[in-house]
């Protein structure tokens, strides 16, 4: 594999690889739901290693990429206001809106900045007490502490000028509704080693019980996740759907405590609009009533701003596993990173842009893989 | 954009009540909040840091590897926007910065 044998520990890899084409006596459907792993999957073109053995799905991973429209279109109207200073991680600056990106609101004279933290916001906000900043808080269960701690900071420290644009989402909840889909295909999933750290791994065992999936807690390098992609390939054929946990580096069951106790104080658990997938019960996270103050939605009033999606992006399939990407008619030419049509071709984490970087133009059976 | 970058910490201290700290990522050092490590790290460990917050303990081998191995990746985004943006996210950024 030519990806492969450029990383140094190809021969571990090429083991790897060479035991689950042994042990698999069939081929499996799994899905990875870490938008880092679908980075490294298609790089170093471990899905092409494994044809015949398994198939990988690229799920719902990237949290810029599952950031619904709508909301994308309410950062945006906050952001072209006069008096506030917009800031965000730098991923979502150029994902599309339903007219244009917060580049563009930049361009036309909008404050909006990259920041490397949500306390770099909020520390904006206390140097700018003449604006209001706000933060776009996107994300999974990873990013959900800090973001947390950023609005519990802000109450403690008295700014007033700082509110948060919450979008973020959860994990499990999106699992159970890919499984409960009539067209689910996937049989096994790699969970995403450092949404773990946080949360550990306990709400992931009834989900592997109820649903007799294996679920295998795995880290991002291809070492890992071909271990990962082994583990839960050898679970399936001996017909056992546990949690394992392939990413003992830095994940422990219960993961991180203190962090999981800050985000139950400032979140609660809501109803979340996916793009691509729609609305999924209990699947994601927003501010609890006494934070209420900040919630940037309340306070620019935009939570009535609402979107439809394009017909044109195929995001839902594709994160579904339905499509691969270079199946979608728009793939590479209507819609290529310097002009995404959705979400997925954006960030590099998205399943899109990963197949179009690493020159997956053509479909696995063209490719012959 | 889950993945956290490995550092060692080279200073703790308490704002206010608030357990702060420095984390040198290869060279590049950064203000780091160590509230959900508080009590368990101490200067010289390392950790795995993710926008601005420690969650993980590590060791040096495993911080070292995962280092190399996102530098290889070309992973480090959160790497860059620390040395590009953090400083000049307190500015203003004109609309041809990034
Ligand atoms: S290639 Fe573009 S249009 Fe097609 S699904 Fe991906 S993001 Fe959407």
């Amino acid at each position: 594999m030519k990806y492969l044998s450029e990383y140094r520990d190809g021969r571990i890899a090429r083991g790897l690889a060479d035991s689950i084409k042994q042990v698999a006596t069939r081929r499996w459907v799994l899905m990875e739901v870490c938008g880092g792993q679908t980075h490294t999957i298609v790089k170093q073109g471990i899905d092409e290693l494994l044809a015949g053995a398994v198939e990988m799905i690229h799920g719902p991973g990237c949290p810029v990429c599952v950031t619904p429209l709508e909301q994308i279109d309410r950062g945006l109207a906050i952001a072209s206001r006069p008096e506030v200073i917009f800031t965000s991680f730098g991923d979502m600056l150029r994902v599309p809106g339903s007219e244009m990106d917060l580049f563009q609101v930049r361009s036309r004279g909008g404050d909006v900045r990259v920041v490397y933290s949500p306390l770099d916001a909020l520390e904006l906000a206390r140097r700018n007490p003449d604006k209001e900043v706000v933060f776009f808080a996107v994300g999974f269960e990873t990013t959900a502490p800090a973001n947390a701690m950023a609005v519990w900071r802000a109450r403690e420290l008295g700014i007033e000028n700082f509110s948060v644009l919450v979008s973020h989402v959860t994990v499990p909840p999106a699992m159970v509704a890919l499984l409960e889909s009539p067209d689910n295909r996937v049989q096994g999933f790699l969970a995403a080693g450092h949404v773990c750290t946080v949360m550990g791994w306990t709400e992931y065992e009834p989900l592997a019980r109820k649903y007799e999936v294996p679920i295998v807690v795995t880290g991002f390098e291809p070492v890992d996740i071909l271990e990962g992609i082994l583990m839960a390939v050898k679970q399936l054929e001996e017909g056992r759907h546990e949690v394992e946990n392939q990413y003992v580096r830095s994940v422990k069951r219960d993961g991180n405590r203190p962090a999981q106790e800050v985000v139950s104080k400032v979140f609660d658990v809501v109803d979340r609009q996916w793009r691509g997938l729609g609305n999924i019960p209990s699947s994601g996270l927003g501010l609890r009533e006494e934070f209420a103050a900040y919630d940037a939605e309340q306070k620019f009033g935009v939570h009535t701003i609402t979107a439809e999606e394009s017909e044109e992006c195929h995001a839902g399939e594709v994160l579904r596993g339905i499509l691969k990407p270079n199946q979608c008619p728009a793939f590479g030419t209507k819609c290529i990173p310097e002009n995404p049509l959705g979400a997925p071709m954006v960030s590099s984490e998205g399943a899109c842009a990963a197949y179009y970087n690493y020159g997956r133009f053509r479909t696995p059976s063209e490719s012959g893989a | 954009m889950c993945l956290g970058i490995p550092g060692r910490i080279v200073e703790i201290r308490d704002d206010g009540g608030f357990p702060m700290g420095v984390v040198d990522f290869g060279g590049v050092k950064r203000e780091v909040c160590l509230a959900y490590l508080a009590g368990e790290v101490e200067v010289g460990d390392y950790a795995i840091v993710h926008v601005g917050f420690a969650i993980s303990k590590v060791d040096e081998e495993e911080a070292r590897r995962t280092f190399e191995v996102l530098k290889e990746m070309s992973q480090l985004d959160e790497l860059e926007w620390m040395r590009e943006v953090a400083e000049k996210s307190l500015n203003p950024q004109p609309p041809e910065a990034s």
